[in-house]
């Protein structure tokens, strides 16, 4: 008797503990639990612990509590000027009422796709019907930020002047102010799409922008505007240096004329006053005996310039005075 | 250890098989129930699925058969997200990264509606790792993408030349108050400490080039001024000297022809003196030394009688 005593006590332990494990399951911080029995929602669980349920007749479905993350495809929008921009935003949600969840969507996929359609056409409402700058920008702070050191010159700063740097490089711009910006933007996407997710039992928490980038063919033209804008720039600064360098060279011509034409003046100053000052002696000197004066210069002149002729004599020069006469002629 | 020896005519009893389960039942759960906390981490200990303490580095105890279960944390590790570009192999001083573009992230919209390439890096640390675990599904890409829209957001409110310059301490100050804020609220459980911009450029390519260009265009003027400059100071110090050369030529000039004109005129003097003194004489003597001073050469000389037609030879007279 003893071998059949055993073996029902086992079957009896083992039919219990069976029982006893399937009504029993864990809800793990993070997750909350509906138990639904005979297709009719029965309880609902928000926190976590050891729960009970009856056996195999109550099923358990688990859904997390924590923040998720949506992320949907970048959508091709038109702003309200018609400019076509890919616009990537993601949200985070929560399942705060477990009960509407399962009775509207029950799946996490579901629910995901839901959202696809909620959240994409809010976005889309809200951006096509504002100005670029609205969505991209998101306060005025661009037309207070002080722009000293834009542009690295060299050394010597004081050739480059904050007036005429301003006007080359166009540091000085303003730009048109935003009334809403990024942040409204968002927050006005969010309360469009809150309206309807309360009816998935889901609370969508925010709707942030991750990305906004230009459509392809407006890049292209964008690239060319820039490149366009700093080529205007680096021309600028280059035509400055050529007219600074243009200054400098007429600067240096004019003053080298000035020196020339001074040095030369005072030295023909000079020279004019030596002759003077030299004719003046020579004259002084002369005038006291000028017919003495001829009388010598000639001899000089004739003991310089007559030893290079060819010489034929006659007689009838004074020097044979005394040739043919002892008394003279 | 000797191996364990079956003793002759030794059975088997169910009993001694309970025993044995019993046994293994209990060595498993010994050895289910021990775990190691590595130092800077920290472990989170749940029972029957609810929070119910936080253990320290080292040894510890769980219930074991899924009653309680552990989940490590690493909250002394400072933890790091890249974004426009990816570290392929860290190194001590030169990092490895990789060469794909990663312009999804990246690729941003300025204020001033121009486009710029960002790159960035965020390091956070976990600081309650009972939220970290179980307020938010897919933490990463939560961290992720919330850096993202902020950062999109910090660029997208400035000048593109302001973003690459003197705005990027004003951004990443911005971003990480930002950040923590957002992440506060999510109950995230983890501190942003760094948001570290790197490369900030224009899109490559010509665009790049053209923003290059502006440096280059700076430099090239500088270089213009300086050339004016350079002329200028090598030119005129040198013709000032030149000029003062030409000047002290002319001074030179005249001190000569002054002193030429009194030479000249000196030797005049001494002989108008000798001529005041005795006119005839000084006046014959001259005559007749000119004469002999341009005749004394000549080794042949024809005179002619002003009253013949011929030539006669000159000869010394006294001669025949």
């Amino acid at each position: 008797m003893k071998g059949k005593f055993l073996v029902i006590f086992s079957v009896v332990v083992l039919t219990v503990s069976f029982l006893g494990f399937n009504s029993l399951f864990i809800i793990t911080e993070g997750e909350q639990a509906i138990v639904v029995r005979l297709g009719r929602i029965e309880n609902v669980h928000t926190d976590a612990g050891l729960k009970v349920k009856v056996p195999f007749i109550d099923n358990v479905v688990k859904y997390s509590t924590k923040i998720l993350s949506w992320d949907g495809e970048a959508q091709r929008l038109p702003t309200v000027e018609n400019q076509f921009i890919w616009v990537d935003a993601t949200a985070r949600w929560r399942i705060t009422d477990p009960r509407k969840f399962y009775e509207s969507v029950a799946t996490i996929t579901m629910a995901q796709s839901r959202l696809d359609d909620v959240i994409d056409s809010s976005v889309r409402s809200v951006i096509s019907s504002n100005p670029i700058r609205e969505a991209v920008r998101n306060s005025n702070i661009i037309n207070e930020i002080e722009r000293k050191d834009v542009y690295r010159a060299s050394d010597d700063d004081d050739e480059l002047d904050p007036e005429s740097l301003s006007v080359i490089a166009m540091t000085e711009t303003s730009y048109t102010r935003i009334i809403k910006g990024r942040n409204e933007i968002s927050n006005e996407i969010l309360e469009r799409a809150k309206r309807i997710t309360p009816d998935y039992g889901i609370t969508l928490i925010d709707i942030v922008i991750r990305q906004i980038k230009y459509s392809d063919d407006l890049t292209e033209s964008v690239y060319n505007r820039m490149i366009k804008e700093r080529s205007q720039i680096a021309q600028a600064f280059r035509s400055d240096g050529e007219g600074k360098k243009a200054k400098w060279l007429g600067e240096m011509n004019r003053e080298l004329r000035s020196i020339r034409s001074e040095a030369y003046r005072r030295a023909e100053e000079i020279r004019g006053l030596a002759d003077a000052r030299a004719a003046a002696v020579y004259s002084d000197a002369y005038n006291r005996d000028p017919e003495f004066y001829a009388f010598w210069k000639s001899i000089e002149s004739y003991k310089e310039t007559l030893p290079k002729f060819n010489k034929t004599l006659t007689t009838d020069s004074e020097y044979f005075k005394y040739l043919h006469d002892k008394r003279g002629r | 250890m000797s191996d364990f020896k079956m003793p002759k005519g030794f059975t088997v009893k169910p009993f001694m098989l309970v025993i044995a389960v019993v046994i293994l039942l209990l060595l498993t759960g010994v050895f289910m129930s021990i775990f190691i906390v590595e130092p800077r981490e920290q472990g989170v200990i749940l029972r029957f699925g609810k929070f119910d303490r936080i253990v320290e580095p080292g040894l510890n105890f769980k219930i074991p058969f899924g009653i309680e279960t552990s989940h490590i944390v690493p909250t002394q590790f400072v933890l790091k997200e890249e974004f426009g570009f990816r570290t392929v192999r860290a190194g001590n001083g030169r990092s490895v990264y990789s060469p794909s573009q990663f312009t999804d992230e990246s690729s941003m919209l300025t204020g001033d509606l121009n486009i710029v390439d960002v790159e960035w890096i965020i390091q956070y640390r976990i600081t309650d790792p009972l939220l970290w675990l179980f307020r938010v599904d897919n933490q990463t890409k939560a961290i992720r993408d919330i850096s993202q829209s902020i950062v999109n957001l910090l660029v997208g409110d400035r000048a593109i030349l302001d973003v690459i310059g003197s705005e990027r301490t004003a951004i990443e100050i911005a971003g990480q108050d930002m950040m923590n804020e957002l992440f506060d609220r999510y109950n995230l459980g983890i501190r942003v400490t760094t948001l570290q911009l790197q490369n900030i450029v224009p899109p490559k390519g010509s665009v790049q080039n053209a923003f290059e260009d502006v440096n280059k265009a700076i430099q090239d003027r500088s270089r213009l001024i300086n050339e004016g400059k350079q002329a200028y100071n090598e030119q005129i110090p040198r013709a000032k000297g030149e000029a003062e050369a030409f000047i002290r030529e002319a001074e030179g000039y005249a001190v000569e022809r002054l002193n030429k004109a009194e030479g000249d005129v000196a030797r005049f003097l001494s002989v108008l003196t000798e001529y005041r003194r005795s006119p005839d004489v000084t006046r014959t003597r001259l005559y007749y030394e000119m004469f002999e001073e341009i005749f004394g050469d000549e080794k042949s000389g024809d005179l002619i009688d002003k009253n013949l037609k011929n030539f006669v030879p000159f000869k010394t007279v006294g001669g025949n």
